[in-house]
């Protein structure tokens, strides 16, 4: 499964950093971790998960069962990308209702028609 | 946030796992984040000014020597702490007052074997393997009775937790809310060690991470697992560095500031590896290049066997290189693990040796430094390109899923050598493969502490403002399930501890409530196999169950082996049954004193036999000690390796009222001989009547002293006043009316 077998060819690898001081190196360092991470963090700001988004509801109020309940259902009908607090506040805004009352109002199977708003 | 129904202990009793339970469903926890130790400089406490302590504790359990130095507890400057994972949380709490009793403030809550692979949280109170399903009442429950530790030791305890596999983002939502103090988190730990799929974990990571960070909860990383799975430990090192630095970084740019990020380092080896010869440049490289962030020192699991005396001089050695180098928080390992799941009174001693360990070594730094010319410069540098050098490869290769995928990670060669047996996981596979949703362009969490694009992003305000507020800003939104399962419970569990406790009955136990695991230390004078088939059969007919050995030591191929062994002791004991020994009555000194003084009373005293020991009676007599001259004896002490028959013509010369013999050397039972000695010749010259005979020593008991002609008997622990109480009472029945 691991990659290929290769000796330990340190002494002529390092020879281009032989030169460096020893703050440069670390500067060196720390700039290559700069560039592994930025591709790494750039989908997080970009994609959400299921459980992101039932950790959305639970922050709105929801219990843990109540969010399951409500990510899976999204999830089927394609709506997690719009954010499932998104769905349940704009709905809540849209029908005069709470946002408790609005994720209640989904989990008994109402509205799914409404969203997204 | 106001603390409703908290618990009161007292030091004298149980914790009382009912009160606890009680009104959890309105429990709020008094605080949120990290809280480290409070320093004193120069801190003078018995006899010593120490330079490396922090605040003392109200209650505590000392080392054991500190009965020579006046029962003082310094605490080290280290957080410290104990890991701890029984499968029930209602026992583990017990094992928590325990630690903090002697030193732990960080308590590490392992969590249940597959716990990772549930998509979401799960509730109630059911029973873990290995460690506990985190749910949010056995949280809850927990720091409600952390809360109550914390009180009763006088310092506050971090407790801590893990948020890491498919549902990271709930459980970091849910240790914000209740209070958690520190947490695990790293995406690579799931990638490689829990085949989760590598993009969720990160995009979960970022998510998580946000949440701790605005909680204030201290961050730890997973790096420290590669030692504990490569074969060569030492060798994964360049690699660490890199582990440390991706997750770092991300941490990061997911918002977390650099005091909230520590890192999780091992010392890689163990003797009879040159452990630091090894290991400290290691750390020193490490400190380096991260000087931004906090250190958590774990001590070496990778080479563990099942003797726990090894274990420990190994946690020594380790804990020696946090001092000579760095740590905010030093991580204990209980002895034991190599062999079971951590017994109670293991994650005592793992915390000890760590205790002991830092006391010993105060103000090293003052006395000692790490040479900077001779090797290690050449080492620390040495590794620090090997990392480099990897990095590089990581990039030129497409980044890091195309590094794990090929490989990269966990192979046993030291970097850029490669042997070809790392961990490869497949970017588009593993659990949760597929579920990573590109967000919208009008995607939103109308919620704090979240993490990337975000259509309810107000300048001003709060991101809940449009519905009063996300259960971070107003707890009383949190929804509390109690128990879906009537059957997998706490309640059920604890129908047997608590039946037994009301009805007075003790059972022997190492992990769960009167689970009656005892250990016996058993040397067999044999040949290897024959001595241990022999071992097993001896625990049999001391009538434990399952008896099973534990920890095997060779002595000798022929001349026999050490064993230890575990069984079930099924015996309750009924406490109101027991005859406890009567404890002799101790006068208060000023009651003493005033007897004492105006009577001119004699003593003789001396160590008999051919026994050069003066310690022991030296501190029952010397006044700079706090022995009894203080209370106007007069003392005669005539040294060590003194005859019976001297000691005695003293005594008649000085009209003594008593004569006190010291005994500690014990083989052939000579301190029984010396008491019988001294007895049948007191006898013989007619003293008895008016001379009490009275002995001491480390293997002396009271009724041993008694059967062997003394009027009294002195042991371990004993102090001046206990032996000046007795003279006292004893004299003044004896004065006439």
């Amino acid at each position: 499964m691991g990659c290929k077998e290769r000796p330990d060819n340190f002494e002529q690898s390092r020879v281009r950093l032989r030169e460096l001081s020893d703050e440069e190196l670390h500067a060196r360092f720390r700039e290559l971790v700069d560039r592994i991470v930025e591709p790494l963090i750039e989908e997080a700001r970009t994609h959400t998960t299921p459980s992101i988004e039932r950790s959305v509801l639970l922050r709105m109020g929801f219990s843990s069962v109540e969010c399951r309940n409500l990510v899976t259902q999204m999830q089927a009908r394609g709506l997690l990308g719009h954010g499932a607090g998104r769905l349940v506040l704009e709905l809540a805004r849209a029908r005069g209702l709470s946002v408790r009352e609005a994720g209640m109002a989904l989990l008994e199977g109402q509205h799914w028609e409404l969203l997204p708003l | 946030m106001g603390v409703i129904a908290a618990v009161k202990l007292s030091p004298d009793r149980p914790l009382d796992i009912g009160e606890v339970l009680r009104g959890l469903e309105h429990y709020r926890p008094r605080r949120k984040g990290w809280t480290w130790r409070r320093p004193v400089a120069e801190q003078g406490i018995g006899p010593f000014v120490y330079r490396e302590t922090s605040e003392s504790l109200a209650h505590s359990v000392p080392l054991p020597a500190a009965r020579d130095f006046g029962g003082i507890d310094p605490q080290c400057d280290m957080v410290i702490t104990t890991e701890i994972a029984s499968g029930r949380f209602e026992d583990d709490l017990r094992r928590m007052r325990m630690a903090a009793w002697h030193g732990a403030d960080h308590i590490m809550v392992i969590r249940t074997t597959g716990q990772s692979h549930i998509d979401g949280l799960i509730e109630g109170t059911p029973e873990g393997v290995g460690g506990i399903p985190v749910t949010r009442k056995q949280i809850r429950a927990t720091r409600k009775a952390l809360d109550a530790i914390e009180d009763e030791v006088g310092r506050p305890i971090n407790f801590h937790s893990y948020v890491s596999g498919v549902a990271g983002p709930e459980i970091a939502v849910l240790f914000a809310e209740e209070g958690v103090n520190g947490a695990h988190q790293d995406p690579q730990y799931n990638v490689l060690y829990r085949d989760i799929n590598m993009h969720r974990s990160f995009v979960d990571a970022a998510e998580s991470k946000r949440i701790l960070a605005d909680s204030g909860i201290l961050q730890l990383d997973g790096a420290h697992n590669a030692n504990a799975t490569a074969r060569e430990a030492w060798k994964v090192t360049p690699e660490l560095f890199v582990q440390h630095a991706i997750n770092t970084g991300y941490s990061r740019a997911a918002g977390m500031p650099a005091d909230l990020i520590a890192l999780s380092t091992v010392p890689p080896t163990a003797p009879p590896a040159p452990k630091l010869r090894l290991d400290l440049p290691y750390a020193v490289a490490l400190r380096e290049l991260f000087s931004d962030y906090r250190f958590r020192a774990q001590q070496n699991t990778r080479y563990m066997q099942t003797d726990t005396l090894e274990t420990s001089v190994t946690h020594v050695l380790d804990t020696l290189i946090s001092r000579l180098t760095s740590a905010d928080i030093q991580s204990t390992i209980t002895p034991d693990e190599g062999r079971n799941i951590p017994w109670h009174y293991n994650n005592i001693a793992g915390i000890n040796t760590a205790r002991q360990t830092l006391m010993g070594l105060d103000g090293l730094g003052d006395l000692v430094t790490v040479r900077e010319e001779g090797p290690l410069r050449k080492q620390v540098r040495e590794l620090k390109e090997r990392a480099v050098l990897f990095l590089e490869e990581i990039l030129a290769d497409g980044g890091y899923y195309a590094a794990v995928e090929a490989g990269q990670f966990v192979d046993s060669g030291f970097y850029p050598e490669r042997n070809g047996d790392g961990i490869a996981r497949d970017p588009q596979g593993g659990d949760g493969a597929g579920t990573v949703i590109p967000r919208e362009p009008g995607y939103g969490a109308p919620v704090c502490s979240h993490f990337g694009h975000n259509y309810y992003d107000p300048a001003n305000g709060r991101a809940c403002d449009a519905y009063g507020g996300c259960t971070l800003c107003d707890p009383s939104k949190i929804r509390y399930i109690d128990e879906p399962d009537p059957e997998d419970c706490v309640a059920q569990r604890l129908q047997r501890p608590l039946a037994e406790r009301a009805a007075g009955l003790l059972r022997p136990e190492v992990e769960k409530h009167g689970d009656g695991i005892v250990c016996v230390t058993l040397f067999v004078p044999g040949e290897t196999a024959t001595a241990e088939a022999a071992a097993l059969e001896m625990a049999r007919r001391m009538g434990l169950g399952n008896p099973e050995v534990i920890s095997r030591r060779v002595m000798h191929p022929a001349e026999g082996s050490l064993f230890e062994l575990k069984g079930v002791l099924d015996v309750a004991i009924a406490v109101d049954e027991l005859q406890l020994p009567g404890q002799a009555d101790v006068l208060p000194e000023a009651d003493i004193e005033a007897w004492v003084r105006p009577r001119d009373i004699h003593i003789v005293a001396a160590t008999v036999g051919e026994d050069e020991h003066s310690v022991g009676l030296h501190e029952i007599l010397d006044i700079k000690h706090g022995g009894i001259e203080k209370y106007g004896f007069h003392c005669h002490v005539l040294g060590t390796s003194v005859s019976i028959e001297a000691l005695l013509d003293m005594a008649e010369q000085t009209a003594a009222s008593a004569v006190l013999i010291s005994t500690i050397v014990t083989h052939a039972d000579m301190h029984c001989r010396h008491m019988q000695h001294l007895h049948d010749a007191a006898e013989q010259r007619g003293l008895l009547p008016r001379l009490l005979l009275v002995a001491g020593g480390s293997q002396v008991t009271d009724a041993l002293a008694r059967a062997h002609g003394m009027d009294a008997g002195f042991g371990r622990g004993t102090t001046g006043r206990d032996v000046a109480s007795f003279l006292v009472q004893t004299l003044r029945d004896r004065e006439p009316a």
